[in-house]
């Protein structure tokens, strides 16, 4: 009977499982017959070939024709944003698009998996991901988490310790020191000895763990446990009483702290420790009673309170368990809504029955391979990558496809969307070398502008990542940030450092100097029709009036309080005087940088 | 995605075809239905102070003087049969004819981000789906899309946002009062003809990349980004800068961002704006509780009642809702540290103009001020009665993108009692 209500597919998998000799997958009880764990196949790994074949034959099935393939500077821009969060510096892409060789973008791939980018672009998504643009409360150390995360990452540890380490986590949260330093540490510092990073996460749910439990249930498994917080599930089988055993296993944990009464801007340590019994703080608080006399049971029903090493290791090994039909799928359909805009099941953490995913076998075949292949993230990015799907263009479909899949479920045109906050404040930095302008500033930072610029706009740009929303959904604040905001002004002047310093200073026509912004900005040659358009541009600026002398119109800066550095940097970019040409250059910087091409990834 | 989550941009490129020609119809059938049920509204306005933190209700709005735990305050009489008010609440008192004071809000939500989300959004958070806030329906279903100035300005604070009504129905957040919004003006050393040949050398890429993807995206930003440019040159914008103000009406908001605040938020309101949200934070008063509260009483009352002076001598007072809340109040017991800490079990909120009836005390809490003696007000229920003064239906339904229907609120439903 529970059968009847998977899919279709599951239940073929399910029984080619057994027609193969190998033993059927155990029957999950009916509060999880949502697909069978994923079969496990060979050890011979799944290939992009292997990608291209089943996406071929959906296409042909469904009656589409995907795109003609993307060219080189876009693929390459494209790949390097979403493997390594930053565009290609133009080096790389001069060399790239004059290489000629036929495994250049497999190539490529290799060189950013092995990249340390891989690592820190992972931490911000992840960090992100798990704790939230708001995790600021006086016992989270931010940046040790993220040194957590960055050092698993680079050892490309496998998905399930991963997860495993992140859900048991014990020990010490952080070596002090002021809160400001510790949210603006971006972890490529490495942990300090005897801090366990991982244990921030824990510490983030202090006052809340039934919001622990539905993260960690959306997150890790793609399932959406948290509707039935407050009432029964209404279209699928989740009750409330199935939510708070679930949530049970997440109150067993100890808190011992060390620094009492410490200053208010310093960040407390704590020490995290397993409990054999539900945290009396929580007690406290009144809506939790029933979830504190839960009995800690996963989300199949399997007891989690039976094994001698304690609930939370339990939980654990149940979430990451072969057996678990939610793990693999959860985090490869995730990384397929990454590289491709949506997700086999979309949204990419709302894995049931009622929300079936597009073209299953593929999801089941990667997912499947995961497992065989020990949970590696790089594999699984390089099968994803070195696609064909992947590599399509962003032109507008064939009538006949439009109407054949107008939602584009089967991928057969790239989904265009905007830049994430932190990819974007990287594709700028990197465009425009705003840190060689910052460094020869000699007075400022560029951790510190990069806070500055998260605290300040981090929220305006915070587009939804994982929505594949049709509309450009964008604020005026945004626009307004590129339009007049001191990273534009500053980046895209001629300030000592500055990328377009450099290129005036090179010897070349205006040909060349177009060029070089284009490869540095875009990832692209020019066509021939904007190598004219901006020569034009260029040769016909207007003469440039003496201009007024810029004042600081910056707050004055009270007793103690540092100028806007934000502020700063654009009263450096006016200082630069410059010539009609020079102006007339900064306006193509400036105009590349606020193109669609530059903030969106295509 | 979903078909709801298609713009009206797409819509414009796609409608021809007679496959979304069912998907037209489903875009357009809430925002018809609604206009049809759409009660009358009363209020063309919204502003909300917020008192982030969590007021005490005990050192406000709901004294208890004689009391263990009442504190050190006095009680003072309000102009309102029944209403007394703290003692630093003077200004306030004196205007208690058009103040509806609601003594018996509670909700369950005890932690800061929780009860935060909950009171702006009138849900309690579940990651499935981010719930707009009061300011951003506001903005979706209210708003101008052609007005010079945004619908939903926030100052002080980020507020919240409008969930799955899209990040442009979101407030637009003026960090701090007085000074003008970042950004809006032109980049050092850039004049007005500059700015403009820059602007038309962006519109050829733009159009170029449009051509080459055919991407609806491009359109979307170029649309946004007008939007960004008219506000630059929007006169308007004067709106924010309060130097032309009288020295008597600046004296009388007093000396502080939030004074200053409730000023612009009134300039906001008379050229159009739909949504102000003005932040007085500070209210976790754990430690030193009254020391603390009658410091911010300072700055809230003569604020507050200066803008509902300002509101009624212009002709604005019964077209603008007024709010004051926080998230949820403090304990009646005091704390070793001479505090008071987090009670989402009763606490108090206040609403005037806008077709509230003024000069009421709303509900009750018993002796100690720990529990709600009746009526009991649920959050959903003050945001449905703020949200049916504003015109929208509480008892209306629309589809998120994952097909699930959600109305204003969770369930509130208007208090007649506090309706005039």
């Amino acid at each position: 009977m529970t059968l009847m209500r998977a899919p279709a597919i599951a239940i073929v998998l399910a029984l080619a499982a057994c027609d193969r000799g190998a033993p059927p997958p155990a029957l999950p009880p009916p509060v999880a017959a949502v697909f069978p764990p994923p079969a496990p196949v060979r050890p011979a790994l799944m290939s992009s070939a292997d990608v291209d074949a089943r996406l071929r034959a959906e296409w042909q099935k469904a009656g589409v024709t995907p795109t003609p393939p993307a060219g080189d500077g876009t693929w390459l821009r494209r790949v390097w944003l979403d493997v390594a969060g930053t565009i290609p510096p133009p080096e790389v892409a001069r060399r790239f698009l004059a290489d000629t060789s036929a495994d250049k973008r497999a190539r490529m791939i290799d060189e950013l998996l092995a990249s340390p980018l891989w690592a820190d672009h992972w931490t911000a998504y992840w960090d992100d991901t798990w704790m939230g643009r708001d995790a600021r409360a006086p016992i989270v150390d931010r940046g040790a988490f993220r040194a957590w995360l960055h050092d698993v990452l680079t050892r490309n540890v496998p998905w399930n310790e991963v997860v495993t380490k992140l859900v048991t986590a014990s020990g010490l949260n952080s070596e002090g020191g002021p809160k400001k330093d510790a949210y603006a540490n971006d972890g490529k510092g490495g942990a300090p000895a005897g801090v366990n990073g991982a244990v921030n996460w824990t510490l983030k749910y202090v006052q809340n763990p039934q919001d622990m439990a539905g993260t960690a249930s959306r997150t890790l498994l793609g399932v959406q446990i948290q509707c039935a917080q407050c009432h029964d599930h209404k279209t699928e089988k989740w009750k409330q009483s199935d939510f708070q055993s679930f949530a049970a296993a997440f109150v067993r944990t100890r808190l011992v702290p060390l620094d009492q009464g410490q200053g208010m801007t310093d960040v407390k340590r704590v020490e995290v420790r397993d409990l054999d019994h539900p945290a009396p703080r929580f007690s406290k608080m009144g809506d939790l009673d029933a979830l504190m006399k839960a009995k800690p049971t996963a989300l199949d029903g399997t007891d989690l309170t039976t094994s001698p090493d304690g609930v939370r290791a339990a939980l654990a090994r149940w979430i990451t368990g072969r057996e678990n039909p939610w793990f693999a799928r959860a985090l490869v359909n995730r990384m397929w809504g990454h590289f491709t805009g949506r997700g086999f099941v979309d949204p990419v953490d709302d894995l049931r029955p009622g929300n079936p995913p597009a073209a299953p076998e593929l999801l089941d075949a990667l997912a499947a391979d995961f497992v065989a292949g020990g949970y590696d993230v790089k594999h699984l990015v390089k099968v994803i990558a070195g696609s064909e799907v992947y590599g399509l263009s962003a032109a507008p479909l064939a009538e006949a496809t439009a109407k054949a899949d107008p939602e584009v479920k089967l991928w057969e045109r790239f989904r265009v969307a905007p830049l994430g906050p932190e990819e974007l404040l990287n594709a700028l930095v990197s465009a425009t070398k705003l840190d060689a302008i910052v460094r020869a500033t000699g007075r400022m930072d560029l951790a510190q502008i990069r806070y500055r610029v998260k605290q300040r706009y981090g929220f305006l740009f915070d587009v939804d990542e994982e929505s594949d929303a049709g509309d450009y959904e964008g604020t005026i604040s945004q626009a307004l940030a590129l339009l007049d905001g001191g990273v534009t002004a500053a980046g895209a002047s001629v300030l000592p450092g500055s990328a377009l310093a450099d290129i005036m200073a090179t010897p070349g026509d205006d040909a060349a100097k177009i060029e070089s912004l284009y490869l540095r900005v875009l990832s692209r040659l020019p066509g021939n029709d904007e190598v004219e358009r901006w020569t034009a541009y260029v040769a016909d600026a207007p003469s440039v009036a003496p201009a007024a002398p810029v004042t600081r119109k910056g707050k004055k800066g009270g007793k103690g309080q540092q100028p806007d550095p934000l502020r700063r940097l654009e009263e450096r970019s006016a200082v630069e005087q410059g010539s009609a040409r020079v102006h007339a250059y900064e306006d193509v910087l400036w105009a590349l940088l606020n193109s669609s091409e530059f903030v969106l990834n295509h | 995605m979903s078909h709801d989550h298609l713009g009206r941009r797409a819509m414009l490129t796609l409608g021809t075809s007679a496959v979304f020609g069912s998907l037209v119809a489903r875009w357009l059938a809430p925002t018809v239905a609604f206009a049809a049920e759409a009660p009358k509204a009363r209020a063309q306005a919204c502003i909300l102070l917020w008192l982030n933190g969590g007021p005490s209700q005990i050192d406000t709005f709901d004294p208890k003087p004689g009391r263990a735990t009442g504190g050190p305050f006095k009680a003072i009489k309000a102009r309102a049969p029944g209403m007394m008010l703290s003692e630093h609440l003077p200004h306030l008192a004196d205007r208690g004819d058009k103040l509806a004071v609601v003594r018996s809000m509670s909700s369950k939500e005890g932690n800061h981000v929780r009860a935060q989300y909950f009171v702006h959004t009138g849900y309690a958070p579940n990651p499935t789906l981010v719930h707009p806030s009061l300011g951003g329906w506001t903005s979706a279903r209210l708003g101008d899309a052609q007005a010079e100035l945004p619908a939903f300005v926030s100052i002080g604070g980020p507020s919240f946002g409008a969930g799955f009504l899209g990040v442009q129905n979101g407030p637009f957040v003026l960090p701090k009062a007085g000074a003008p919004p970042l950004d809006v003006a032109l980049p050092l050393g850039v004049d007005r003809a500059r700015f403009d040949r820059r602007r038309a050398a962006l519109d050829a890429m733009e159009d170029r990349f449009a051509k080459e993807t055919g991407e609806p995206k491009v359109e979307g930003r170029r649309q946004v980004y007008a939007k960004a440019v008219r506000l630059m040159q929007a006169p308007k914008l004067d709106a924010f800068d309060v130097t032309s103000e009288t020295e008597a009406t600046k004296k009388a908001y007093g000396d502080s961002d939030f004074g200053r605040g409730c000023l612009v938020a009134r300039r906001l309101v008379e050229r159009g704006v739909k949504f102000v949200e003005v932040v007085l934070d500070g209210w976790d008063t754990h430690q030193n509780d009254f020391e603390r509260t009658e410091k911010l009483m300072g700055q809230l009352d003569p604020a507050f009642a200066a803008l509902l002076d300002d509101l009624g001598a212009r002709k604005l007072g019964g077209s603008t809702l007024v709010a004051c809340m926080g998230e949820f109040g403090r304990t009646p017991k005091i704390n070793g540290n001479d505090g008071r800490d987090h009670w989402p079990g009763a606490w108090s909120a206040v609403l005037s103009g806008g077709g509230i009836r003024g000069g009421q005390v709303h509900g009750a809490t018993d002796d100690d001020g720990s529990h709600v003696a009746g009526p009991a007000t649920s959050v959903p229920d003050l945001m449905a009665t703020m949200a049916s003064l504003m015109g929208l239906d509480p008892a209306h339904s629309e589809m998120t993108p994952v097909g699930r229907p959600i109305s204003v609120t969770d369930g509130g439903a208007p208090v007649r009692a506090l309706i005039g």
